[in-house]
């Protein structure tokens, strides 16, 4: 008993060190301030107004010298607020929620599975052994298409889901926020592996009638990163033209992607991935500086495809018998760690409060100069973020991430129960993160969201949203019928 | 020329995820049944003008609704230690294939026969390792010029025909309103209500007797094909076969009168001597075991009645030995067969149909209250115990519309094919002449209606 409590009490007395520094570090400036700020005013109060006009007399300054002081103060302001980048919001955002007749319990994946390869009882079993552990629920959703008997994944098939998916979560988002069709400025598309010609965004164009000068993009091929690389190029053409409104839908579509071989490297997408697709408003008009719920803070972007380990990790190719899948390296889990490092150094100096890039700075040149067995100094990205939105591209992606960032359960408990409810809805499996939070009423105004998604390539994605408005409880989403049975308890392995 | 093409073959899923760890053991009448399986198709004419596939989309929404309550139909048959089969609900969801005909229903009624009606069925047979077969079978085929079939297979191991049509009544009100008005009950067999054992009761040795053979039988013969006809009687004809039958008409059920009037003419047919040609009855138990219209699972008992020295046309000695048989299918009597039946534990599958010609009383069963949409009660409901490998089957079953305190009866008869012909031919049949639904394409132009 006596041994515990020097632990515990050198523990606790380590914390409030630390509280202190932090403090100290942070509000450095404040604190400087201050005493300064006292002082003068004690100063200017001794004085005495007489003494002061004195003072001002003695300067001598004339007419002249005032307009041309002012005028250069006018001018410097003018040209500090014309190159201030403009900020971005962001409106509001939908999510697809697909009909619950469309759910696909374990039980009937792997009958399905067994039905389709019965030739080849052990990828069968490998199916059974990955869904055990994927951290997936009995609700998760895969198209019409897939449901048959055998699967029947033609392009029309494809289109539908495209459309139902699309068009659902648009129609969701306009209700939403009130925007008509020939108010938007920019549109943006990225589902990475269905792109036919016309394009997805060619099909919103033409389904909702928009404007014929609007600048339309489609973004196909970047993997589960590509919401957040349509967040940046959105953030970029809302600095080039002012006054917009751009209309971002990141979605993946299943039917034409289903994997019809038994090899099983490129069985796993088969598992875990799923519907789902949001549709976002972005705008960088002054009026939604109010209306808006997040404000764009920064999106980092980094690529690891020089490195030829990271190019190949995940790669679409024909497996022996010529069927197309998606082939997911085994040092996925490394590579994908190396990413996160590399996307954490770029974020990390923008975003972590001094008192952390301090320490981070100290321990990094003890580490040069002194020691190289010093332990690196992970940051602690739990000062800079209230929450967290970790991409839920499966069960392992999350518990290293945790691991890595040194998250409680709590922060990732919006990654989890996405993966949980949704599956691994690709890019669009950010936004129903977020949409969680929000629904459990944690989103205060001034919070900030770390937003981090891999893809292929390989690449890690970041972005920082800061809150801009409490959205209150409750809120209306694809978590409105069940967040109360939410958070779930998952298992590690569930016995099929 | 295929009449019926395939549109697609795909899984239902219920609306609402099944808890895990829930098991629905099987009774122990309904493990007898396990060789056996039933086809049931509904028709009904088109009420409004819609697209093609928007009524099965409809439908398939519904059904998805429905089997939320029948978790026993999305889960997979599953050995017990014991080795009996009990049902695992592990949420796996039922089949459902949709087809296109072309034609119209009614046409389609007019000329059909027991091959073309299983068209519109899907059934495929036990896989050898049924963790991933699925025991009910749903076809829906939308006809082209106007009408719907929806057709059910499925085991006989979980329900028999009044239990089916429960099913499909359920399934019925769903698309209709939006909600059951008979929910399903899932629950074992009652067993004796214990304050009405008598110490000195007599254990109804003849039933028990009945199912030993059956069980210990050796597997029947298939050679012959047999066909399937379908008989209207309307309510003058029962009546007067039930006065043929008995000077005071109450003391006679259409039943018996009916059950009584095609031994007689099968026997005949079949030319057996001294006496009637062996039969055997199947009964609905439910009312007599007192359980409620939901409840889930095989409740018929089948039973031989006596045609020993019974001269061909004594239709009064056939039909009192058919009420003796009835009259003693009692409460207690049931109670002793199923007590034997879990005492001796079984591992043989009889065929519980495969041998005498089979009497089954579907009198009571609802069918024609399976509403899909307004006003649209079904045209024809069609019944098939199979496989189809005894003397015969006769299925006596409520008539197409109108009340329900009429004594007319469709009758559909399973015979082989020459049978057939000589009972149409037959001087009784013809003396009460009844309507042909279904008869045999090659030989009758349409003596029909």
């Amino acid at each position: 008993m006596p041994q515990m409590l020097p632990n515990f009490s050198s523990s606790v007395k380590l914390k409030y060190v630390k509280l202190g520094y932090q403090y100290l570090v942070n509000h450095i400036l404040t604190l400087l301030l201050i005493p300064i700020m006292v002082g003068i005013s004690i100063e200017i109060l001794r004085l005495g107004p007489e003494e002061m006009v004195n003072i001002w007399r003695s300067l001598d300054i004339d007419l002249v010298q005032i307009l041309c002081s002012s005028f250069l103060i006018i001018f410097i302001c003018t040209v500090y607020f014309m190159s201030k980048p403009r900020s971005v919001y962001l409106v509001d955002y939908a999510c697809y929620k697909p009909p619950i007749t469309w759910r696909v319990p374990f039980s009937s994946f792997m009958e399905h599975s067994r039905l389709i390869l019965k030739d080849n009882l052990k990828s069968v079993d490998f199916q059974m052994r990955i869904l055990e552990r994927s951290g997936l629920g009995e609700e998760t959703c895969l198209p019409p298409a897939i449901h048959y008997i055998p699967p029947t994944p033609t392009m029309e098939a494809a289109r539908e889901e495209a459309q139902i998916v699309i068009f659902s979560a648009i129609d969701s988002l306009m209700q939403k926020t009130g925007i008509k069709a020939k108010d938007i400025d920019i549109l943006i598309v990225n589902c990475s592996l269905f792109s036919p010609t016309p394009s997805l965004s060619a099909m919103v164009v033409n389904k909702y009638k928009l404007r014929s000068n609007i600048k339309s993009y489609n973004l196909s091929g970047m993997g589960c990163s590509a919401g957040l690389i349509s967040m940046d190029l959105a953030k970029d053409l809302l600095q080039a033209h002012p006054n917009s409104y751009a209309l971002v839908v990141s979605t993946e579509i299943i039917t034409p992607n289903y994997y019809k071989g038994s090899e099983r490297a490129m069985l796993l997408p088969n598992c875990l991935f799923r519907m789902g697709g949001a549709a976002i408003l972005l705008s960088n008009k002054n009026r939604d500086k109010r209306r808006a719920k997040y404000r764009l803070v920064h999106v980092v972007r980094t690529h690891k495809g020089s490195d030829d380990k990271a190019y190949k990790c995940v790669y679409e190719q024909e497996d022996s018998q010529g069927k197309v899948g998606i082939n997911l390296s085994k040092d996925l889990m490394v590579i994908a760690a190396e990413a996160l490092k590399s996307n954490i150094t770029t974020i990390g100096p923008l975003v972590l409060p001094a008192s952390e890039q301090l320490l981070f700075l100290f321990t990094l040149i003890g580490r040069k100069i002194f020691n190289p067995k010093w332990k690196p100094y992970i940051p602690d990205f739990k000062q800079a973020f209230e929450h967290f939105c970790i991409h839920a591209g499966g069960r392992a992606v999350i518990d290293e991430l945790q691991k890595n960032l040194q998250l409680s359960s709590e922060h990732v408990e919006a990654s989890r129960m996405t993966l949980h409810r949704f599956g691994n809805t690709s890019s669009s499996s950010l936004w129903y993160e977020m949409s969680y939070i929000e629904a459990k009423g944690r989103m205060k105004k001034g919070d900030r969201v770390w937003q981090i998604a891999f893809g292929s390539g390989f690449k890690c994605n970041s972005a920082v949203w800061k809150c801009n408005r409490t959205i209150k409880t409750p809120t209306d989403g694809p978590w409105q019928d069940c967040i109360d049975r939410y958070p779930v308890h998952i298992p590690e392995i569930v016995k099929l | 020329m295929a009449e019926v093409s395939l549109t697609c073959k795909r899984t239902v899923i219920s609306t609402k995820p099944v808890q895990p760890g829930k098991f629905c053991p099987l009774s122990a009448l309904d493990r007898l049944m396990e060789r056996n399986y039933l086809h049931i198709v509904f028709y009904y004419q088109s009420t409004v003008e819609r697209n093609p596939g928007e009524l099965t989309k409809k439908l398939r929404e519904a059904v998805a609704e429905m089997l939320s309550a029948f978790p026993i139909i999305t889960g997979r048959l599953f050995k017990t230690p014991e080795g009996h089969w009990t049902i695992k609900c592990n949420d796996a969801g039922m089949r459902m294939v949709e087809a296109r005909a072309k034609g119209s229903v009614e046409k389609w009624l007019q000329n059909l026969d027991r091959e073309k009606e299983l068209q519109l069925v899907h059934w495929e047979e036990m896989f050898h390792k049924p963790y991933f077969w699925s025991t009910f079978y749903v076809k829906v085929t939308e006809f082209e010029e106007g009408g719907i079939a929806i057709g059910l297979s499925c085991t006989h191991l979980l329900s028999d025909p009044p239990c089916a049509t429960m099913l499909i009544k359920a399934w019925a009100d769903m698309t209709l309103g939006g909600k059951m008005i008979t929910p399903p009950l899932f629950h074992p067999l009652p067993g004796r209500r214990p304050g009405n054992t008598n110490t000195n009761h007599e254990p109804y040795v003849e039933l028990i007797d009945y199912y030993k053979l059956s069980i210990e039988k050796p597997a029947p013969v298939f050679n012959t094909k047999q066909v399937t006809i379908i008989l209207a009687f309307d309510d003058e004809m029962v009546r007067r076969c039930i006065t043929r039958i008995a000077p005071v008409e109450s003391s006679r059920t259409p039943f018996e009168a009916l059950a009584a009037l095609f031994w007689v003419v099968v026997s005949k047919v079949k030319g057996t001597k001294g006496g009637l040609t062996n039969m055997s009855i199947c009964l609905d138990m439910r009312n007599v075991l007192g359980l409620d219209r939901g409840f889930f699972g095989n409740c018929m008992v089948y039973n031989k009645v006596n045609g020993d020295g019974i001269e061909g046309n004594e239709l009064c000695k056939a039909a009192n030995g058919i009420k003796e048989v009835v009259r003693k299918m009692d409460a207690d009597g049931i109670m002793d067969l199923i007590e034997w039946l879990k005492e001796r534990n079984y591992q043989d599958l009889p065929w519980m149909n495969g041998y005498d010609l089979i009497c089954v009383n579907l009198e009571a069963v609802d069918s024609y209250s399976a509403i899909f949409e307004d006003n649209a009660r079904p045209l024809r409901v069609s019944y098939y115990i199979e496989p189809a490998v005894g003397e015969g089957q006769i299925l006596i079953m409520p008539p197409p519309a109108g009340s329900r305190n009429t004594f007319s009866r469709v009758v559909t008869i399973t015979l082989p094919e020459d049978e057939v012909n000589k009972l149409l031919e037959d001087a009784l049949i013809q003396e009460f002449s009844p309507t042909i639904l279904m008869g045999l394409n090659k030989m009758h132009s349409s003596t029909s209606s």
